[in-house]
């Protein structure tokens, strides 16, 4: 593998004659100093619609939760036991095996007060970790990388593996980026049209703001999908087997991204069919099948290449479901949920606190005890080595689980 | 070209149109402004609300199916309509302005019917003026609903659309106290809409009468007293010039001599938007702010509309790209609206605009996917799985307006008119290079077309 001095020399070879490469690379050296150079990954997946929490980590001991759900509810004999209150859903029997090895970590009840039950809401305050009643145009993955380096060309430190930008990458002067994959991205700014664009405009030449910022962002991104693709392609395919799903194929390139060792330190990948308001059960087993068969593949794969003691894993949905099911065999939107984070070194594998309580309703749903944005703030501070209080709007407690 | 005359179908309308090019006389901004303000409302669902949508009945499968076939099929028609009337040349000045109270009203509802009932209402007042406006769109019943009024009752008051009135629509942050929302939200109680009719209805049982103190006056205020004392306050006029500023002037600078005296004229014209939106056009032609902000997506697909008097024979692909550039009409993201300016642009968004006119006049297939929200019930109709795009533009008419007697001189005229300022020597070159290998004039037009709307000055006007 390339080191990436010996990539940088490289590409300023092959981009001799443009104004705007070398704008580009003397970003990446200023990078080197600050604080993104801990080493550290962060991977967050989204389940998009609403996981239904209950579901999948089962109270498999509370009548209540039985009574709510007569034809929902995974019976006793058939949930996988984790621990005397609580199991996983027979699908998650690969999720079972990374909590048997201590890789992770069950926080319930997570949510924010007056929770919204909009899905395009309630992911909007997800995504910008905004109160209920307050709105933000920029996310929390975007405010981090405004906060750690302003002013250098660090949107591929956060990736987002989609064809289009979600918020919460979105940062008052930095966006990261979106990809599928490092490949396409290459091949759209390979064109001889584009190539064109960036090496007879230099920057340095256009004045108007506007203009300016268009054709900054165009050479950015021809200059970090250059990058990105020149280091992953550098990399020996993968021995992993992963599954043949969407999800699966999109950890997949986060894997080969990160044992290539570019200096991303937040992807974003989103996994939908979660909104199961209809005939739920077949349809939430094979969510949950694919979503633990694929992450399991992903934590082998990054064993695999030594790069696990360095990733941490969040999962997170915008809300759960109702407690009760509904009368078209599914459950409607609801509130407080359960979140996952899988590492190598969990501080608290297992579940770091209560189950939730089915006797203390808020009209039918679950009442959450820890804000999400705890969670964001751990993982800023004790993760990624951010200052969180420049990020997340009001100061949460720092959770005891890196 | 007269460079006034552009830079206001630019910015009141959503670029020129080939006839107009051709015209290059001055006719005044006022004159423009009036031959382009016709009013249409859009009917696509006709009829009462009880009528169009009956009531869930409880165990009705089939029934209950098909009002939500029902109501899916109304919001294609109901978003496809609009978006076709948008770029008619007698209308598009009121419509450039109902999209613009589209946003700043920002409103979600699970109903087409109110939807289209609310846009015909911000329609209808979108140049006349912004107290009616206001009054109209505080009475709207997908707004009351939005905003949770129908649950403001006396005896539990919410404060959210009291909130957002002020906040968002009217006076701006700081220029009011918790405790004003509080009575404010109090004497909105009781405004509510019929539910089976769709139309507005004071709910007196559950208005609170007794005393309320608002912004210093205390007195037995109704809701209509609350909106006229909120226009009472110049603030409110200072908000609104700001807000068109930065959407007609320039969205990164302002200029604060101008907008003091945008702002007053406005107030003391009782609140006319035509006349501030002309006013507008004048500081903004006047200061040469062409080219200094960036398209939204709806500007940038109905601009490409315009330019090229193209249409699309697939009506999802308008449906998708929406999706695709993250600008659906009558679903902004929230009660702020949508992103402005540098918002819009990152590294993929700007690839796949840059890409989007080559997709729209090749008719080719795009390589972006957009974003599935999971919400099963919006899906569907916005995730077109074929997304080979299907446009037709009359390349023989654009070739005998455009035509000029050198290929430098239609080279030098298309620019002219698609972009808002000059582009680079060495962009135009490679332009000229890429259309001059055409054997025939449509080619030539079409390839110069193509390469000046991808280029990253096109998102501009």
């Amino acid at each position: 593998m390339k080191s990436r001095r010996t990539f940088l020399k490289q590409s300023a070879l092959t981009a001799a004659g443009t104004l705007l490469v070398p704008n580009f690379l003397k970003a990446l050296e200023i990078q080197s100093q600050d604080t993104f150079a801990n080493g550290k990954t962060l991977v967050i997946i989204q389940l998009s619609g609403g996981n239904d929490g209950l579901n999948t980590v089962i109270p498999f001991r509370n009548d209540l939760y039985y009574k709510y759900r007569p034809l929902l509810a995974i019976p006793g004999e058939k949930v996988i036991r984790a621990s005397d209150e609580l199991g996983f859903h027979p699908a998650l029997g690969k999720l079972n095996e990374l909590y048997a090895q201590g890789y992770l970590t069950v926080i319930n009840n997570v949510g924010y007060p007056n929770p919204d039950r909009s899905h395009f809401r309630s992911l909007d305050i997800w995504q910008s970790a905004s109160d209920s009643d307050e709105y933000l145009s920029t996310g929390w993955i975007g405010r981090y990388l405004d906060s750690s380096c302003s002013g250098c060309h660090v949107g591929h430190h956060a990736i987002e593996i989609d064809d289009t930008l979600g918020l919460a990458l979105k940062g008052e002067s930095i966006k990261g980026m979106a990809m599928t994959n490092p490949g396409k991205l290459y091949k759209i700014m390979r064109r001889p049209f584009i190539r064109k664009l960036n090496s007879e405009n230099p920057l340095d030449r256009i004045h108007d703001p506007s203009l300016h910022y268009l054709y900054k962002t165009l050479a950015e991104t021809a200059s970090s999908a250059d990058y990105i693709y020149d280091r992953s392609n550098a990399r020996v395919a993968t021995a992993t087997t992963y599954p043949a799903n969407e999800l699966a194929g999109r950890l997949k390139t986060v894997a080969n991204m990160i044992a290539s060792g570019i200096e991303t330190k937040v992807y974003y990948v989103s996994f939908s069919g979660f909104d199961t308001h209809a005939r739920q059960a077949g349809q939430h087993e094979r969510q949950l099948s694919t979503y633990a068969d694929s992450v399991h593949a992903f934590v082998t794969d990054l064993i695999k290449c030594n790069r696990f003691n360095d990733v941490l894993i969040m999962t997170f949905s915008e809300f759960g479901r109702r407690v009760a099911q509904n009368a078209s065999g599914g459950t409607d939107h609801g509130t407080a949920n359960n979140l996952f984070l899988i590492g190598k070194n969990m501080k608290r594998p297992g579940f770091l606190n209560e189950t939730p309580d089915l006797h203390k309703l808020d009209s039918g749903d679950l009442l959450y005890t820890v804000d999400f944005r705890s969670v964001y703030a751990t993982l800023l501070r004790q993760w990624l080595g951010a200052d969180e209080t420049k990020i997340l709007p009001g100061s949460f407690q720092q959770l005891d689980f890196i | 070209m007269e460079q006034r005359y552009k830079h206001f179908f630019n910015r009141a309308a959503f670029g020129m149109y080939p006839q107009t090019a051709k015209a290059s006389r001055d006719e005044g901004i006022p004159n423009l402004l009036k031959a382009a303000s016709g009013q249409k409302d859009i009917q696509v669902l006709a009829g009462e609300l009880e009528n169009i949508y009956p009531a869930k009945i409880k165990g009705d499968r089939e029934k209950n199916k098909e009002r939500k076939a029902n109501i899916k099929a109304s919001w294609i028609l109901l978003n496809t309509g609009w978006i076709n009337q948008m770029n008619e040349p007698s209308l598009v000045v009121r419509e450039k302005m109902t999209l613009f109270w589209h946003d700043h009203f920002a409103c979600r509802t699970k109903n087409p019917y109110l939807a289209q009932q609310q846009n015909n209402t911000i329609r209808q007042h979108a140049l006349g003026s912004f107290s009616d406006l206001l009054a109209a769109v505080s009475k709207d019943p997908a707004m009351l609903q939005f905003l949770n009024n129908q649950q403001n009752r006396k005896d539990s008051p919410n404060e959210n659309f009291a909130r957002e009135v002020m906040e968002l629509f009217t006076l701006g942050r700081g220029e009011y106290t918790e405790q004003d929302i509080k009575n404010a939200a109090r004497a909105f109680t009781g405004w509510g809409f019929n539910q089976r009719t769709g139309q507005f209805v004071f709910r007196k049982n559950v208005h609170d009468p007794s005393t309320k103190t608002f912004r210093g006056k205390t007195g037995n205020f109704s809701g209509d007293d609350i909106i006229s004392m909120i226009l009472e306050d110049p603030a409110t006029a200072k908000f609104i010039t700001l807000k068109m500023w930065h959407c007609f002037v320039n969205p990164k600078q302002t200029v604060p001599e101008s907008i003091h005296e945008l702002s007053h004229s406005f107030y003391s014209s009782g609140y006319n938007i035509s006349a501030l939106l002309e006013n507008i056009l004048k500081i903004s032609s006047e200061r040469n702010m062409t080219g200094s902000r960036i398209k939204s997506p709806v500007e940038l697909i109905t601009g490409i509309r315009v330019h090229t008097t193209g249409q699309f024979k697939n009506e999802a692909n308008v449906l998708f790209l929406q999706k695709v550039l993250g600008q659906v009409l009558f679903q902004p993201p929230n009660v702020g609206g949508w992103p402005t300016d540098e918002e819009w642009i990152d590294s993929a968004s700007l690839a796949l605009r840059m890409s989007l006119p080559a997709l729209l006049l090749n008719d080719s297939e795009t390589e972006f996917d957009a974003k599935d929200d999971g919400d099963v019930n919006s899906v569907n109709y916005l995730l077109d799985r074929n997304r080979k795009i299907s446009f037709s533009v009359d390349w023989n008419n654009l070739s005998n307006i455009f035509m000029k007697a050198t290929a430098k001189r239609t080279i030098e005229t298309i620019e002219d008119y698609l972009l808002a300022k000059p582009a680079s020597a060495a962009n135009r070159k490679s332009i000229q290079n890429f259309a001059g290998k055409s054997t025939q004039d449509s080619e030539f037009v079409k390839k110069a077309f193509t390469g000046f709307m991808s280029l990253p000055d096109y998102q501009l006007n």
